[in-house]
C-alpha cells in the first residue's frame, strides 16, 4: 500500500468512516512500516488529547446545577409573552400580502358607502344648480312649460317631467323621464335603473367631484 | 430519528411553554458548554445560550422537519458563538502604557476579580498546551475541530450545522489533525 494512502486512511479510521476491510489493509501496512505506525500512533494520541482537554475545559467558577437553573430560569423569562404572538402572526399576516389587505379594505370601505347610500335612496332628490323654477308635486319634478333652467337637473326616486328648456344634461335614478313635446334638452338625458349602473355613476361622480 | 423533539418544537410552537422548557432542558447544559469551549468566558457563553433559545423561540414555525432539531438548535447557537468570535476587539498589550490615562498601563485596567479567560478554566499543564494548540488553529479548522472533539456530531451533521459539504467537513478535520499533531510532536 502507498504510505499516502495509508494516511488518508488513518484520518478515515479516527474519524470512524474507514470501511472494515480497509481497516485489516491499513493494520497490514501499518504492520510493516515504522514511519506510518509511528505517524499513526502519534495522530491517535494527539485526537485523545484533544478530545480529552475539549472534555476538560470548563468555567473555574463552577457553571453547576444552580447556575444551570438560574439559566434556565433567565431563558424562560425573557420569552415573548403569547398574546403578542398571536397579534405577531395577523402583523405577519398583513406584511406577507399588502396586495390583499389593501384590497380588502378598499372593498371594505366602498361597500360601506355603497350601502348608506343605497339606504337613503327611497327619498325624493333633486339636484341642479337652478332650481327655483323647478315645481314639485308629490314625485314628480317639473319643469314647467316656459321655464329656462341653466345647468343641470338631478332627480333621484322620482319622475322629472319636462316641458320648459334645459341648458344641461337631464339625469333621472330609479324613476322616469318625461320629456313633453314643449321641452327641449340641450345636453344629455340619462335614465339609471340598474344597482350596478347606479353605483358607477356615484363613483364617476365622487371621484369627478374631488378631482374639480 | 428522534421524533420527542419535533414534537415538543410543534408544541412550543402552539404556545405550550412547558413543552419549550423540556427543550431547553435537554439542550440548555449541551449548548453551554459548546460556547464555552469556543468562547472561553462564561459571562458569553451564557449569552449565546439565552441568544439561541430565544431565537429558537421566535422562528418555531420556520423550524424545518427534515432536519434534526439538534442540528437547527447546533446551527444557530454555533453561528451566533462565531458572530462573537469575529466581533472581539482584536487583543490589546497589557504592557502597552494607554494614551488616555498617563502612567497606567493595562494591568491597572483589569476589574479585581481577575476573571480573564484563562484562568477561568481549571486544566492541568499538558491541557493548557493542548488547549493553546487547539486555539492557535486557524478559525476555520478551530470551528470545525472544536465541534468534532466534543460533541457526538458525525461529520455529516457536522455539515448539516455548518452548512458544508461532508467532504469540505472531511478535507479539514484531516489538515486540522495534522495541524494539531505538528504543534503538539514533541510535547506528548
Amino acid at each position: 500500500m502507498n504510505c499516502n494512502v495509508a494516511i488518508v486512511w488513518m484520518h478515515d479510521y479516527l474519524d470512524g468512516e474507514l470501511p472494515r476491510e480497509d481497516i485489516a489493509a491499513l493494520k497490514s501496512h501499518l504492520a510493516s512500516c515504522p514511519a506510518c505506525r509511528s505517524r499513526f500512533e502519534l495522530l491517535q494520541k494527539t485526537d485523545a488529547a484533544a478530545f480529552q482537554t475539549l472534555e476538560a475545559i470548563k468555567p473555574a467558577a463552577g457553571y453547576d446545577k444552580k447556575a444551570s437553573e438560574q439559566l434556565t430560569q433567565r431563558i424562560m423569562q425573557q420569552l415573548p409573552k403569547q398574546q403578542s404572538k398571536e397579534r405577531n402572526r395577523f402583523v405577519r399576516f398583513i406584511y406577507r400580502y399588502p396586495g390583499v389587505t389593501a384590497a380588502a379594505v378598499f372593498a371594505l370601505v366602498m361597500l360601506g358607502s355603497f350601502f348608506t347610500m343605497w339606504e337613503e335612496d327611497n327619498k325624493l332628490i333633486v339636484a341642479g344648480e337652478d332650481l327655483q323654477q323647478v315645481v314639485i308635486e308629490g314625485n314628480t319634478v317639473i319643469v314647467p312649460e316656459g321655464a329656462h333652467l341653466t345647468g343641470n337637473l338631478t332627480v333621484e326616486n322620482g319622475t322629472a317631467d319636462v316641458q320648459g328648456k334645459v341648458d344641461g344634461n337631464v339625469t333621472v335614478i330609479d324613476g322616469e323621464l318625461n320629456l313633453a313635446s314643449t321641452g327641449y334638452i340641450a345636453g344629455q338625458s340619462r335614465t339609471i335603473d340598474q344597482a350596478l349602473d347606479w353605483f358607477w355613476y356615484k363613483v364617476t361622480q365622487t371621484f369627478g367631484g374631488s378631482a374639480r | 430519528m428522534n421524533v420527542l423533539e419535533p414534537r415538543l418544537a410543534k408544541l412550543a410552537l402552539k404556545g405550550d411553554q412547558q413543552a419549550f422548557a423540556e427543550l431547553v432542558d435537554l439542550y440548555q447544559d449541551k449548548l453551554f458548554h459548546m460556547a464555552y469551549r469556543m468562547l472561553n468566558s462564561r459571562q458569553e457563553a451564557e449569552d449565546v445560550v439565552q441568544d439561541t433559545f430565544l431565537r429558537v423561540y421566535k422562528n418555531l414555525d420556520r423550524y424545518d422537519d427534515t432536519l434534526k432539531f439538534s442540528t437547527w438548535i447546533y446551527r444557530i447557537a454555533t453561528n451566533l458563538c462565531i458572530d462573537r468570535l469575529r466581533k472581539r476587539r482584536p487583543t490589546y498589550s497589557l504592557d502597552a502604557e494607554s494614551n488616555d490615562h498617563e502612567g497606567l498601563d493595562g494591568y491597572s485596567m483589569i476589574p479585581g476579580d481577575n476573571r480573564t479567560p484563562e484562568s477561568e478554566m481549571l486544566l492541568s499543564d499538558t491541557q493548557r498546551i493542548i488547549h493553546a494548540a487547539i486555539a492557535s488553529l486557524p478559525p476555520k479548522y478551530k470551528t470545525v475541530m472544536t465541534l468534532r472533539y466534543m460533541q457526538d456530531l458525525s461529520l455529516q451533521e457536522i455539515g448539516d450545522v455548518l452548512e458544508m459539504p461532508v467532504t469540505t467537513i472531511k478535507t479539514r478535520v484531516h489538515r486540522g489533525r495534522e495541524f494539531l499533531r505538528k504543534k503538539l510532536e514533541h510535547k506528548l
